[in-house]
């Protein structure tokens, strides 16, 4: 029930976010488009400009969303984040790398490669010991050391137009959306969306326990493979895409624990549904407020408008 | 009804074997005491025995089955564990924790079943949960919430129960009413295992105690015949003088 009342925010934000944008189209026009009626300029703008951008915000919002949920569910840490695995880290020096040597058109594959890399990295560092505790600590390791060699890259960064491009990139932005990416990050963010959901009902039995979630029937090896599989598709396709956008994978869960409850299983889907909301609100607000010459990065307005929502909302929390 | 038996086992964490080579079998109907010194390895055995610590070698049998042979999914359904940390998260339900029982019966989509609902019903009239099926967990009193965690293991309602010092850290009354439970559960017919530090519930509820130290199992046997001073003092290391201290009422 709850989960249907997202869904609705959610697809009621998409009409709106498609609705609207710097192209003057009016809202009948902008209808007829969307059901392929209309001029072919109408048509292009919301077909191949708008809504791929819209549908990329909820996809990728929903990928952070979900992995943050997972990996609060798995470690039992509500301080835990798709940055801790260090997965987006990875992906950004796989980007940053491919922006190092010109080679623009090669960011989203090189963002992927790193992700994939970092995944194995850690799966052959946690296939010592199974539990959450190796987990996090090979993440922030591996994180660490591709944030070094990424500011490593940008010290030696060729000319300062290499330079601005890499920080752009950081701040995060969904401008270079379209179809082509719209095919590469949603199959696979549904494919780590699927990872993250099969495994939601032992995330909801770990919170007995390692030890006891195991006597009940739980394969941590299993579940951790999986999950590591599932945050690397989700936050790798979604920083590939749209460079490091901070702020959903950490506190959405938190905000959709507060709303709706608790249960580490309904979080996973209900954080997805939320995140995709979330960054679609973001991206919204984002494109509202650029004009020309000056472009907002949606990576630090999700942020500033998410904290403050987040801080109200745990002043209200400990005041009942 | 299942025996348990294991048969030459060593086990360990990293480079040290806690017990090495040990023997024991379980039979249904049986309340059996694991007591010993703390670090005695009381909860590494019972570890092994549910098969939640890679034993490096010898053998765990569920009857006449090997535990290496048996897929986690069943095994899960023959024994439960009760941990001595007691977990959940505190915004959970009781009904919810109970509901966790029944993990090893549901699919990734699965209702509980009507097995399963009476199974967690009578888990709930056991444990004497009734009460307290909507509260939350982080609203309760530890002995509460250790009633719940029982209430959890008792809703698997599987053949073998082995709980890690189920009543540490409880007063009196939940001490009593947690050994109530387990007896109740062998009564039924199920083998119960459960390490225990109070000697004196030891002597009133066990049916069977093991007494353990440095790894080995030193004695077993009737609680009568083996708590006797002579055995608490060795394996206890008590003095004459701190014996009379801890049993100052014999």
């Amino acid at each position: 029930m709850r989960g249907l009342l997202l869904l609705a925010a959610l697809l009621a934000c998409l009409f709106v976010s498609v609705m609207i944008g710097e192209a003057p189209v009016k809202l009948a026009e902008g209808f007829q488009a969307l059901l392929g009626q209309g001029s072919d300029l109408n048509r292009q703008i919301i077909w191949e400009l708008r809504l791929p951008r819209a549908l990329l915000a909820i996809i990728i919002g929903a990928g952070l969303g979900a992995s943050g949920a997972a990996l609060q569910g798995y470690t039992r840490n509500e301080l835990a984040a798709p940055g801790i695995l260090g997965f987006s880290a990875c992906a950004a020096l796989g980007a940053v790398l491919a922006l190092y040597f010109g080679l623009s058109g090669w960011v989203t594959p090189a963002a992927l490669l790193g992700a994939a890399l970092g995944a194995l990295l850690i799966l052959a560092m946690t296939g010592l010991k199974k539990g959450s505790d190796v987990l996090i600590l090979a993440g922030v390791g591996i994180g660490a050391l591709a944030t070094a060699v990424t500011g490593l890259v940008m010290n030696f960064a060729p000319n300062p137009w290499a330079l601005s491009e890499i920080i752009y990139w950081m701040m995060g932005s969904l401008r270079h959306a379209d179809m082509g990416a719209l095919f590469i990050a949603g199959p696979l963010t549904a494919l780590g969306l699927s990872c993250l959901w099969f495994i939601g009902k032992d995330l909801k039995t770990l919170s007995l326990g390692e030890v006891t979630a195991q006597s009940l029937g739980v394969s941590l090896g299993r579940v951790q493979i999986i999950l590591v599989a599932g945050v690397a598709l989700c936050v790798g396709s979604g920083v590939a895409i749209a460079g490091a956008i901070g702020f959903v994978g950490l506190f959405v869960p938190h905000i959709i624990r507060m709303m709706f409850g608790a249960d580490p299983a309904k979080l996973i889907l209900r954080s997805a549904l939320g995140g995709g909301l979330f960054l679609l609100l973001a991206d919204i607000a984002v494109r509202l407020m650029s004009g020309p010459g000056t472009t907002l990065y949606l990576g630090i307005l999700t942020s500033l408008i998410g904290v403050p929502f987040f801080l109200w909302l745990v002043v209200r929390e400990v005041r009942s | 009804m299942t025996r348990l038996r294991a048969q030459n086992i060593k086990a360990g964490y990293g480079p040290c074997d806690v017990i090495a080579d040990l023997s024991v079998a379980a039979e249904p109907g049986q309340l059996i005491a694991l007591i010993g010194p703390n670090g005695s390895g009381k909860s590494t055995l019972i570890k092994a025995l549910a098969g939640l610590l890679p034993i490096r070698s010898g053998g765990i049998y569920l009857d006449d089955m090997n535990m290496v042979d048996i897929p986690v999914r069943l095994r899960a359904k023959r024994m439960a564990y009760l941990a001595q940390e007691r977990l959940a998260q505190a915004v959970m339900t009781v009904r919810e924790i109970l509901e966790l029982g029944r993990a090893p019966y549901r699919g990734r989509l699965g209702q509980i079943s009507d097995a399963g609902e009476a199974a967690i019903n009578r888990a709930v009239e056991a444990a004497q949960l009734r009460d307290f099926l909507p509260r939350k967990f982080g609203q309760l009193s530890g002995g509460e919430q250790a009633r719940v965690l029982m209430g959890r293991a008792l809703a698997v309602d599987a053949d073998i129960l082995l709980a890690d010092e189920p009543i540490a850290a409880l007063d009196p009354y939940y001490q009593i009413a947690m050994m109530d439970i387990l007896k109740a559960e062998a009564a039924r017919g199920k083998t119960v295992i459960t390490a225990l530090h109070d000697l004196s519930l030891a002597h009133q509820y066990a049916d069977i105690v093991w007494v353990m130290d440095e790894g080995e199992l030193k004695h077993m046997g009737d609680a009568s015949r083996v708590l006797t001073p002579e055995v608490l003092k060795s394996v206890f290391r008590l003095t004459a003088q701190n014996f009379e201290k801890l049993f100052f009422w014999n």
